[in-house]
């Protein structure tokens, strides 16, 4: 200790007491930080008048980083330069400089000086990068005042003008390496609030940026406050002001520069309202969502990172540039970044939807100039946003992209997202502070559409399960805007968040325009999407009770994939590690046995005519505008219940319509072929007879057509109604639409027996190609066990045209008539499952291994 | 000191932590895990495929309990895991020789 010092030491304390008291009563951290560095300013050029005394050479004292730009929190180093021009002499080394740090030392700062000369300034210290970003904020402390001009206005513009773009490159990876280190995301259960990505580090690093930037191009330092883009500057300021306050409280609480946001101090901090307008208290919930909101603000001049030309290595950079390719009428791609061709296309929504799309297609990053322009043209898109019926067809085209998390995100950081759905505003930023959520409710949503859009490139067995429901899904898109709003109700004032969400939802839908049909299963999402989780935490799942009310519940196979999906995603979207494989695993047995229940338990579930008071049925009736519900339940009497779910109340009035011109027209097939988004589905009602099924898979063959799905059902009255979907393999119906009612005819007369189906498929039918790129071995299982009255087929087969035909001719010659099938197809695997009877009883033993046998030789 | 392990069926978690809890049983560590006794494991066939399921999942509690708790607590979780079914699980009973909280260097029972 160095008696001399006393008053120093004594002022310094003096002082640092004074102004942790003032930032205990105002809690404003950027007076603080300031009002330290000038404290320690004074103690420094006092104890430099007192040492440098008698000194022969020629030193100037400056200070650097964090210190340099007045911003010395309670616990930072203070970096300190001694900077001279020529050699030093030995009094200088021995004595000077080491009393001046050895003084500050022992007042408790963390002094970090450091000896150059001018000459070692102007270099690129690849090794010491840091030195020279630190020279970016250096400031004139005491000593030679012309040293420091010197420094400041030509030593470091070369250097700068020099070494611009390494300097701006090395500074990226340095960044970079550090996101990576926090997992490229603001969301962190305790946050460092310094180093996270958003924290106080990524500021400097986009104030460095543009420092370096101006310097270059003008030689002349900017003024401070114009270093980021205006757009920013407001938000970004706020931001900071709180980080600020936050840090100075984590220093003086902690009594060290320890930087980490813990449980408890941030239910500290809000009990303080640190940061807060008027430091009014808060809850530690409210309080990180002011966290998470001006984290995410300073986390948008990452987008400023990007403008620097990458540094990376040839391979990276071919990469980059083969997006290049990508580059169309309104978007150039360069190094991986969307620019417009012109500035003011956004105006246009469906340029503005396409560019998420684009987006989210290829994986891309906006330009910080593309999201001006987007932002810009916000406030002349908020009336076509709320009554346009084109939304939905834009929308859906992005959640079906590959990378639709981050073209949501950005569409979330530009605000395009409340615009278009004002209800997510309610959980922007929202905290739910139970040491299990990671992220913020909105993040959750976004993180949950990204994990099962990565469930294309599966990384386990596992995984890849759930990839095959998810490739089987009809109606991704559904499922995807159940995801979006499943918790939006969390941000809502009621207990039940669920029924929130579905208030929420509600208008939602009705403003995109969604059939019944499609509205109905996000509904029933939103609605049940915690009963699977519940299912398996609290109901033994190997227990077949739990399994057929689990399975009653949730009604279709399609249904049941889509909230197996929605539970998996849910669950691992909590926090990384939420989804352990145990849970994954409960989760898809759950899966298996219920799909195994539904398919195989459909021929027993028949409705009977005591369910006219069911719900679905006084909502068909309603539909139908009949008063005597009569009418509609005979004819829905003897349908399995599968049937009910599987269509909305007006096609089943338009059924029930076909049944009674069925009566009316002399017991005539009534016959619709319906062109639908992408496929064309027949709707076929007729009195039951053998090989039917087969005549009508046998029509549709030969004209080329290849049947994607199908469901044959019967009714108590012996009606058939058969629907298929099918595509159309030469574009015949979609070129000629007057051959629609030529095949609806030629169906009439296949069903009729007019037409030899067996004559047709040979003279007019052809195969195609065949060349599978994944080989799909067949499987036939015959089941007794499942139903009560008929034997259960399940035929696993390579898809291929005709294929339906060959098992559907062949069960017909072996004398099987189908009750019930269910026939589906998942990339190139076809699923049918049929429920067959022979004279009216169970298929016998022999019987089946006949049939299997025929089948397997068969396909 | 005794420590109790019990392997449980998940979905009588809930109600064994409960009683448990109102026995005064203040910490304990949970695990999932997977494994079988003589439940062994069965076959499932999903889309044409079979797939064995040997390892059924289980839920495992561990517990360091001082001498007079531990036969309320067997009876505890007897009681609220059993269901009269094959796999309802197991539970095991060993002595511990000391016990030692690492904040403050507590022994015995007071650590517990």
């Amino acid at each position: 200790m160095l008696a001399n010092s006393a008053i120093s030491q004594d002022a310094y304390q003096a002082g640092s007491e004074k102004i942790r008291g003032r930032f205990e009563r105002s809690h404003d951290g950027q007076a603080a930080i300031r009002e330290r560095s000038d404290v320690t300013d004074s103690l420094l050029a006092e104890l430099w008048n007192q040492f440098s005394t008698g000194s022969p050479d020629r030193i100037c004292v400056a200070a650097l980083g964090g210190y340099g730009r007045r911003a010395l929190f309670p616990c930072s180093d203070v970096d300190v330069l001694f900077l001279h021009e020529s050699a030093l002499s030995e009094d200088a080394q021995r004595r000077v400089i080491p009393r001046v740090s050895q003084a500050l030392w022992d007042l408790h700062l963390r002094v970090s000086p450091t000896t150059r000369s001018l000459a070692e300034c102007g270099k690129l210290h690849r090794d010491n990068l840091e030195f020279n970003i630190s020279l970016l904020d250096c400031r004139y402390l005491c000593g030679e005042a012309d040293l420091f001009e010197k420094l400041r206005l030509q030593v470091i513009p070369k250097m700068v003008a020099r070494e611009a773009l390494e300097l701006q490159q090395r500074l990226i990876d340095l960044t970079s390496a550090r996101h990576t280190k926090y997992g490229h995301t603001i969301f962190h259960l305790e946050p460092n609030i310094k180093d996270c990505p958003g924290g106080l580090r990524d500021y400097q690093v986009a104030c460095w940026l543009s420092l370096i930037s101006e310097l270059e191009k003008t030689g002349a330092w900017p003024a401070p406050e114009n270093l980021l883009p205006s757009a920013l500057r407001a938000e970004c300021g706020a931001a900071l002001d709180f980080l600020s306050a936050v840090r100075c409280f984590l220093h003086y609480r902690q009594g060290r520069d320890l930087n980490n946001l813990t449980y408890e101090l941030q239910s500290e901090a809000a009990a303080a309202g640190i940061g807060l307008p008027g430091g009014v208290a808060a809850t530690a919930a409210v309080w990180m969502r002011t966290y998470f909101r001006h984290v995410r603000s300073i986390y948008r001049l990452t987008v400023l990172f990007d403008e620097v030309p990458p540094g990376r290595s040839g391979l990276y950079r071919l990469f980059e540039n083969r997006k290049s390719r990508l580059s169309n009428a309104d978007f150039s791609v360069v190094e991986g970044r969307v620019f417009l061709r012109q500035l003011s296309s956004v105006k246009d929504p469906s340029i503005l939807f396409g560019l998420f799309e684009f987006v989210g297609r290829h994986g891309l990053k906006l330009t910080a100039e593309t999201e001006r322009c987007v932002e810009a043209a916000l406030p002349s898109l908020r009336e076509w946003a709320h009554d346009s019926p084109e939304v939905w067809s834009y929308f859906r085209q992005i959640l079906m992209s590959p990378h639709a998390g981050a073209a949501l995100r950005a569409m979330h950081r530009l605000g395009v997202l409340v615009l278009l759905f004002p209800e997510f505003q309610a959980v922007d930023s929202l905290v739910i502070r139970d040491y299990y959520h990671r992220y913020t409710v909105d993040e959750h949503s976004l993180v949950a559409i990204e994990n099962i859009h990565a469930l294309r490139t599966p990384d386990s067995e596992i995984e890849r399960r759930f990839r095959d429901i998810l490739e089987g899904l009809e109606r991704p898109d559904l499922l995807f805007l159940a995801l979006l709003f499943h918790d939006v109700g969390k941000g809502m004032p009621s207990d039940d968040h669920v029924a929130a969400s579905l208030q929420a939802s509600a208008s939602v839908l009705e403003r995109l325009r969604l059939d019944p049909a499609e509205r109905e299963t996000v509904v029933f999402l939103i609605a049940n999407h915690l009963r699977m989780s519940a299912t398996t935490r609290r109901q033994d799942i190997f227990d077949v009770n739990v399994v057929a009310e689990f399975s009653e519940c949730v009604g279709t196979t399609e249904r049941l994939k889509m909230l197996t999906l929605l539970t998996y995603t849910d669950v691992k979207s909590v926090n990384p590690e939420a989804l352990t494989p145990w849970k994954a695993e409960m989760l898809w047995q759950l899966y298996a046995a219920a799909f195994n229940h539904l398919s195989r338990s459909v021929d027993d579930q028949r409705l009977t005519s005591s369910a006219t008071n069911s719900e679905r049925i006084k909502e068909v009736v309603a539909a139908a505008g009949e008063p005597d519900a009569r009418h509609i339940t005979s004819f829905l009497e003897g349908f399995p219940k599968r049937y009910l779910l599987m269509h909305t109340p007006g096609e089943i009035v338009t059924h029930c319509r076909m049944y009674d011109s069925l009566k009316v027209k002399d017991e005539e097939p009534q016959i619709e072929v319906l062109r639908r988004d992408g496929y064309f589905e027949l709707v076929l009602l007729t009195l039951d007879c053998p090989g039917l099924f087969s005549h009508v898979v046998g029509t549709l063959s030969s004209w080329g057509m290849n049947i994607l799905k199908a469901e044959a059902f019967a009714n108590k009255a012996g009606v058939v109604l058969d629907t298929f979907r099918f595509s159309d393999r030469f574009r015949t119906l979609e070129l000629n639409p007057s051959e629609i009612s030529r095949l609806k005819r030629k169906l009439a007369e296949a069903v009729s027996g007019e037409i030899n189906v067996v004559d047709l498929m040979e003279t007019k039918f052809k195969p195609g190609v065949q060349n599978p790129k994944v080989k799909i071995e067949t499987s036939v299982q015959a089941d007794n066990s499942c139903s009560q009255h008929s034997t259960l087929l399940e035929i696993i087969a390579q898809d291929r045209p005709g294929l339906l035909y060959d098992i559907s001719s062949t069960m017909a010659e072996l004398g099987c008539n189908i009750e019930v099938a269910i026939i589906d197809t998942q990339g190139q695997t076809a699923t049918d499952v049929f429920h067959v009877t022979c004279a009216g009883a169970k298929l016998d033993p022999r019987h089946q291994e006949k049939v299997r046998t025929a089948l397997l030789a068969q396909l | 000191m005794t420590k109790l392990e019990a392997i449980i069926q998940p979905s009588r978690f809930e109600a064994v932590k409960e009683v448990l809890a109102e026995l005064g049983v203040e910490g304990m560590t949970i695990s999932d895990v997977r494994g079988h006794g003589r439940q062994k494991g069965h076959t499932e066939v999903y889309r044409g495929r079979e797939y064995t399921v040997d390892l059924v999942p289980k839920i495992k509690l561990e517990m360091v309990l001082a001498d007079n708790l531990v036969n309320a607590a067997v009876d505890a979780i007897v009681q609220s895991a059993g269901t009269g079914k094959i796999g309802d699980g197991k539970i095991f009973l060993s002595k511990v020789d000391e016990a030692i909280r690492i904040r403050n260097h507590e022994r015995g029972v007071a650590a517990l």
